[in-house]
């Protein structure tokens, strides 16, 4: 137990060592965009931190005064559209950056060893992301916020329906936790303003001890990028003023009704499945993303060169694309479309499967070959050869 | 393997650590579920919500098969605020069915005592909680909700969610309100009424929905 226990510390020390939370170890490759996302993620979460310092000033958590004050804030108040448009557009580049930096690391192998940590932490960063989202827009108290509340926290509910686990109140009382109490109202937006502002907060604080314990430069971008980024999202506020919605009414839902870009894909999962597996499947996504380090265990970081892993990223991002398009198009027969989607899941995962064992084999053969090959004579001195060659310059 | 003088005290010293560690946890809970008494972190026994008579329309208003009004029904919830409790409507349709039916449903719950031609849903989806409407004609299910067409028998009225398009029939045989298609695990839930004259009166609503 104990040599476990020491396995376990020696792992987490050099991992640790070799953290990388926002690219800043990688400055010699800033010639590449793709290795310009840690220093955006960095940049536009501060971006966001700063523009809700400004938004909190006037904004009042309570059903009743939530979305006249963001209204106030939108129209009324000097600069106010630059903070909210900063905050939300800051949100969405602060999302999509994350993703973007996940399949980097994916495809280019980077969370094998010693990248396994920084990974899961990124990955980790994508779920609380998320989840500050959708805490996040309930606060408007609009409709999309309202039913994107209800719908996310009814799913616990079936957690209390797990064959073999009998119904002890769990999947409950963690919806009932997060709600506060049994009924989306203002409990719920008092909590989730409590989480929404809890998560940046905790994550910051926890980032500066890394840079002060590190004396690492946060931000690896030239002053030019950082204006160009700050600029384009102040312009874009301002031309593309952030939508209000309507206000949150618990009687009627809109037809049709759509969550925030970055959970259409799952919303769209979710019609097709049953509510358990809704709710399973997300957990089993977050699962595979923080366990594959340890899954994809060879030392090939090429990705024609690891097939099955490579399949289930291109798939992954298939199906995150494709499902996207058939909810905004919305376009979801329920009878017809799931046995299709879970056909060609099978037949791609199985074929990906068998490009993996060819894969392997091939390479197994060659290095038998290679290794079958009788070694060159070594030639004396002054005759060719290295050695010959280092002689006659 | 031996028990040295040093691993006996740190399993002594791990005692009170774990037993400080549960005493702290507990409230913990009880500080985001206040409605929670002492190690019973998990009963939602207490967040059952209260409800009461309530006229909520009249039988005249549903003169012919398949005319149907919306009502709502308040229940007071509990609220984990200084408050204590919120009161949530709980949207419902009454309709009336072509023929007297049982209303009481596969999951064992009765909605009135006896055979009867109207029948109360509440209106939010037992799927995750949407507010699904009544569609009378049900060619608009097949063009709003997803494409999905009825068999022969179920082209009449039928109910559909915005959100996953789960659709319910009000006249399903055996449990009305039935899921016919989407992913929703089950029907409608039901109201408890009474007719009382011309009245119909709400007297109870199937638990479980998050209003």
């Amino acid at each position: 137990m104990s040599a476990i226990l020491d396995n376990l510390k020696e792992w987490l020390q050099d991992r640790k060592q070799h953290l990388d939370l926002f690219d800043e170890t990688k400055t010699s490759r800033l010639d590449n965009p793709l290795y310009t996302l840690g220093g955006l993620i960095w940049l536009s979460w501060i971006v966001v931190i700063v523009s809700g310092i400004f938004l909190m000033v006037w904004y009042v958590p309570t059903t009743t005064g939530a979305y006249r004050s963001i209204e106030h804030i939108t129209y009324d108040i000097p600069l106010g559209w630059l903070a909210r448009g900063m905050h939300k557009y800051g949100a969405d580049m602060l999302i999509t950056c994350i993703t973007l930096r996940i399949y980097r690391m994916y495809f280019a192998g980077e969370y094998k060893k010693p990248g396994e940590l920084s990974w899961m932490i990124l990955f980790a960063s994508l779920v609380l992301g998320m989840i500050s989202g959708i805490t996040g827009y309930l606060l408007i108290w609009n409709q999309r916020a309202f039913w994107a509340a209800k719908t996310v926290l009814t799913v616990p509910t079936y957690y209390d329906e797990i064959p073999g686990f009998g119904n002890l109140g769990l999947g409950r009382a963690i919806a009932y936790i997060f709600l506060g109490g049994p009924a989306v109202g203002q409990a719920t937006i008092t909590r989730f303003y409590a989480i929404h502002f809890g998560i940046s907060v905790l994550g910051l604080i926890l980032a500066e001890v890394f840079f002060y314990r590190t004396r690492r430069r946060r931000l690896n971008l030239s002053p030019f990028v950082i204006a160009l980024v700050v600029v384009f999202l102040g312009y874009l506020s301002f031309v593309r003023l952030t939508d209000m919605g309507r206000w949150a009414n618990p009687n009627r839902t809109p037809l049709p009704i759509l969550s925030d870009w970055y959970f259409l894909a799952l919303y769209q999962v979710v019609k097709y499945m049953p509510p358990l597996w809704a709710g399973i499947a997300p957990a089993l996504l977050i699962g595979y993303g923080m366990v594959v380090p340890f899954l994809d265990r060879t030392k090939e970081t090429r990705p024609l060169e690891r097939p099955f892993f490579f399949t289930v990223g291109v798939l992954a991002l298939v199906y995150w694309i494709g499902f996207t398009a058939l909810i905004m198009l919305n376009i979801a027969v329920i009878g017809r479309d799931p046995p299709i989607i879970m056909a060609i899941t099978i037949v791609v995962m199985t074929l990906a499967f068998l490009w993996e064992i060819a894969h392997r084999r091939r390479k197994a053969q060659m290095r038998a070959a290679t290794a079958k090959a009788p070694p060159a004579p070594r030639l004396p001195p002054g005759q060719g050869g290295r050695g010959g060659a280092a002689a006659t310059t | 393997m031996t028990l040295g003088r040093r691993k006996v005290l740190k399993v002594l010293t791990a005692i009170p650590v774990l037993g400080g560690l549960v005493a702290v946890l507990s409230p913990l809970f009880r500080y985001l579920k206040p409605n929670d008494g002492p190690w019973q972190i998990f009963t939602v026994a207490p967040d059952i919500p209260k409800g009461g008579d309530q006229v909520v329309g009249k039988t005249t208003a549903l003169a012919k098969p398949w005319d149907f009004f919306y009502f709502t029904y308040v229940q007071k919830f509990v609220q984990y605020d200084p408050t204590g409790y919120k009161a949530t409507n709980i949207p419902g349709v009454a309709v009336r069915l072509p023929h007297k039916v049982k209303f009481e449903n596969l999951q064992g719950y009765t909605g009135y005592k006896e055979e009867t031609d109207i029948a109360l849903f509440q209106r939010i989806c037992p799927h995750l909680g949407c507010i699904f409407n009544y569609i009378p004609d049900w060619r608009e299910v097949q063009s709003g909700y997803g494409g999905y067409t009825p068999p022969e028998a179920e082209k009449h009225a039928l109910m559909g969610c915005p959100c996953h398009l789960s659709i319910y029939d009000p006249s399903y045989p055996g449990d009305p309100g039935n899921r016919i298609s989407g992913p929703a695990p089950r029907g409608a839930r039901y109201f408890q009424f009474e007719i009382r004259g011309e009245d119909i009166v709400v007297v109870g609503a199937e638990l479980g929905a998050i209003a």
